[in-house]
């Protein structure tokens, strides 16, 4: 990563929204027993390539909270989110400057585990990725063998996770049977659980319901409002109403033009980004009127 | 004209009960071919072969079976164009005529295999089946060629040797084979491309080259001793690694990066996304890669001719001493002078072809069940009865 390394150089944390915007946002007091974490990034630009996808975005996520990044297609919101927890850093050519802080501690910093930080840092995808090779309960646990987790007592973590997810009842008497014979939405479901087994502090969703039906969509939508109690959540998505449903605080990420990088246009509760946007363009984006 | 569109989803095998019953609860099958159309051509092929004979008959011109068959073809296609032209039109003709010319095309390379098969198992049949468990349970040692009937012939010094070698092959090669392939697939690195060319071109190997190189490094340094079933094994190791290696390389490639991505994303270290998620997902596939590269090797005799040779007697230890096999068996009885030998060679190719045919089939059995299920039909879970 000696790209990385090189872009990072001469960095300068300027102010950034969750320290300067947002009416009323309680200061992230790191309560010992919480197992949520604050997440903050500062001035984080990515490319891919030569090709700058995201421009200085400063964002920051509190704990216990959930965050809804939104924007139209292609400006960049997927690329942040896999930058939350190095999962930028794959994709061949890919590189990034700007830093991002868990609980104070930079994740890009060289001492930092990739692992370790991954382990924090769960991840939902939009499409649900089941392991076919697993049933549902071993999918369930999978992270931990994974990351060479021991566990004490699997069964009731099992539970605990598709209770979370809202789908113990659906699986309870299949457990053994293959993880990729489920629905769509039982999949993804089975997905979350299994992001939740490793006990993350940060729980990242890219557009989560994009597949699935209205019914299923509920359903995640209640687990997210109920997994906000223990951990912070990051979600993008598409739709507005879900925005507006879940999420605490909202960030809204547009591109100038095309190939311009995207940056953030506004950020702060959710409330009030809906209801009394500061900038007329997302007045314009979350009433659909473009992108 | 009745285009049938399959009004129930095509659920398998496993789920669509039936026999292609009409029952309106019961999903039946997608109808593959349109009605009628069997019939028009079925009409227009005896049709042409009819015009085709009236027509050499008539003008009294000789023409061979071949002749007559390319005669009859062209009549077929000529007959069945200008039916389904006035019929169905010019559209749904240039759509049959272009079935007929897939079909027809895919059994004329179907005649060359089947006819192998058909010729072998026909030759070969007296000689297995003559004296019929003694085939497979006695060794050469009281057949001479001259004098014995082919009841006195046995292949079990072969068929030892053909297991014995062929397992050792496999066991040499295809965890390095599958150790590649992953290296190749995870990494992007030079080396990995090197590597990977290398691999490419050892697929094209002669295979005599392959027997030379263990004669020249093993056989000859180990003087008198060094035909071996072991020194036959490493010629066929070499033959397979990079087959296998390359198929297994393939069946990797499909393993859908999402997968990678999650297993990463949960906080697992590359080698346990590999051995815990890429792995166990292209198991299937693995096995049947290594399936055809067994089927692959079993019956090459080149390389086996430098390694080891034919023997009558039954050598149950691969290494000491010479080891007979089934390629190198039926080489050497075809060497032979007289009859009997010939049909016993025969026979030898019976069991062989049986042997590649039993692999292939498992082959297919085992590939083309779907991860998450049970790899062979006998062992199906109850997954698909809840
Ligand atoms: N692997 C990649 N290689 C090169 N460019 C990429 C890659 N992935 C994304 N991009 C580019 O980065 C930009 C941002 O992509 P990103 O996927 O983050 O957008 P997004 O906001 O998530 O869009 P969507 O809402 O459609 O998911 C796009 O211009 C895209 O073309
Ligand atoms: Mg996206």
């Amino acid at each position: 990563m000696t790209t990385l390394d090189g872009l990072r150089q001469g960095t300068d944390v300027g102010s950034f929204p969750a320290s300067s915007g947002g009416a009323a946002a309680p200061a992230t007091s790191g309560l010992p027993d919480s197992g949520a974490s604050a997440l903050v990034a500062r001035e984080v630009s990515a490319w891919f390539g030569s090709h700058k996808v995201l421009e200085r975005i400063s964002l920051g996520m509190e704990q216990k909270k959930v965050t809804a990044l939104i924007g139209p297609s292609g400006c960049g919101k997927s690329t942040f989110l896999r930058i939350l927890n190095r999962m930028h850093e794959l994709i061949p050519g890919a590189a990034l400057s700007g830093s991002v802080h868990l609980d104070d501690v930079d994740i890009y910093d060289p001492a930092q585990q990739i692992t370790a930080t991954r382990l924090k840092i769960g991840m939902v995808f939009q499409r649900p990725n089941p392991f076919p090779s697993m049933t549902i309960a071993q999918n369930v646990l999978s992270g931990l063998r994974l990351s060479g987790t021991k566990v004490a007592n699997p069964d009731a973590l099992v539970q605990e996770c598709l209770e979370k997810a809202g789908m113990w009842n659906e699986t309870r008497n299949r457990l053994n049977h293959a993880g990729a014979a489920l629905s769509g939405g039982q999949q993804q479901r089975l997905c979350i659980a299994r992001a939740l087994a490793v006990r993350p502090k940060v729980l990242l969703m890219d557009e989560p319901c994009s597949a699935l039906d209205p019914i299923s969509t509920g359903v995640i939508e209640e687990t997210i409002k109920e997994l906000r109690e223990e951990v912070t959540i990051v979600i993008v998505t598409h739709n507005m109403q879900q925005a507006q449903r879940v999420s605490d605080s909202c960030a809204l990420f547009l591109v100038d033009g095309e190939g311009m990088p995207g940056h953030i246009v506004e950020w702060g509760q959710t409330e009030q980004v809906f209801q009394d946007p500061h900038d007329p363009r997302t007045a314009d984006y979350v009433h659909g009127r473009f992108g | 004209m009745s285009i049938v569109v399959g009004q129930a989803p095509n659920l398998g095998p496993d789920v669509a009960g039936g026999h292609g019953s009409t029952h309106p609860d019961r999903p039946s099958r997608h109808r593959k071919m349109p009605q009628g159309m069997a019939t028009e051509a079925v009409g227009s092929a005896v049709a042409s072969f009819a015009l085709v004979w009236l027509v050499l008959t008539l003008t009294a011109a000789g023409a061979s079976a071949v002749g007559f068959g390319v005669f009859w073809v062209m009549g077929f296609l000529l007959t069945y164009g200008l039916l389904t032209w006035r019929l169905h039109g010019v559209l749904l003709m240039k759509e049959r005529l272009a079935t007929v010319f897939v079909w027809g095309s895919s059994l004329v390379a179907l005649v060359p295999l089947v006819a192998i098969i058909v010729y072998v198992i026909v030759h070969g049949f007296a000689a297995v089946f003559s004296g019929f468990p003694h085939f497979f349970f006695a060794d050469m040692s009281q057949f001479s060629s001259a004098r014995s009937p082919v009841t006195q012939a046995g292949m079990v010094a072969a068929i030892v040797g053909t297991v014995e070698q062929v397992g050792l092959a496999t066991i040499f090669s295809v965890p390095i084979a599958v150790l590649t392939a992953t290296y190749l697939n995870e990494s992007t690195g030079t080396f990995a491309r090197v590597l990977g060319t290398v691999v490419d071109s050892m697929t094209g190997t002669p295979s005599i080259i392959a027997g030379l190189f263990v004669y020249l490094l093993w056989v000859q340094p180990h003087g008198t001793s060094g035909k071996s079933g072991l020194a036959a094994a490493m010629a066929l190791t070499v033959l397979m690694l990079p087959f296998v290696t390359r198929s297994a390389q393939e069946v990797l490639l499909v393993v859908p990066g999402s997968l990678r991505e999650a297993a990463l994303a949960l906080g697992a270290p590359q080698w346990r996304v590999v051995l815990r998620v890429v792995l166990p997902t292209a198991r299937t596939g693995m096995v049947t890669a290594v399936i055809l590269g067994i089927a692959r090797v079993v019956g090459e005799t080149a390389p086996l001719l430098l390694a080891t040779s034919a023997s009558s007697h039954t050598n149950w230890n691969p290494f000491r001493g010479i080891q007979s096999d089934l390629p190198l068996q039926i080489y050497s009885l075809v060497t032979q002078p007289g009859v009997n030998a010939t049909k016993v060679a025969w026979g030898g190719a019976f069991v062989l072809v049986l042997v590649v045919l039993t692999l292939f089939t498992l082959a297919r059995i085992v590939g083309s069940s779907r991860p998450g299920q049970r790899r062979l039909p006998w062992r199906r879970s109850k997954a698909v009865a809840a």
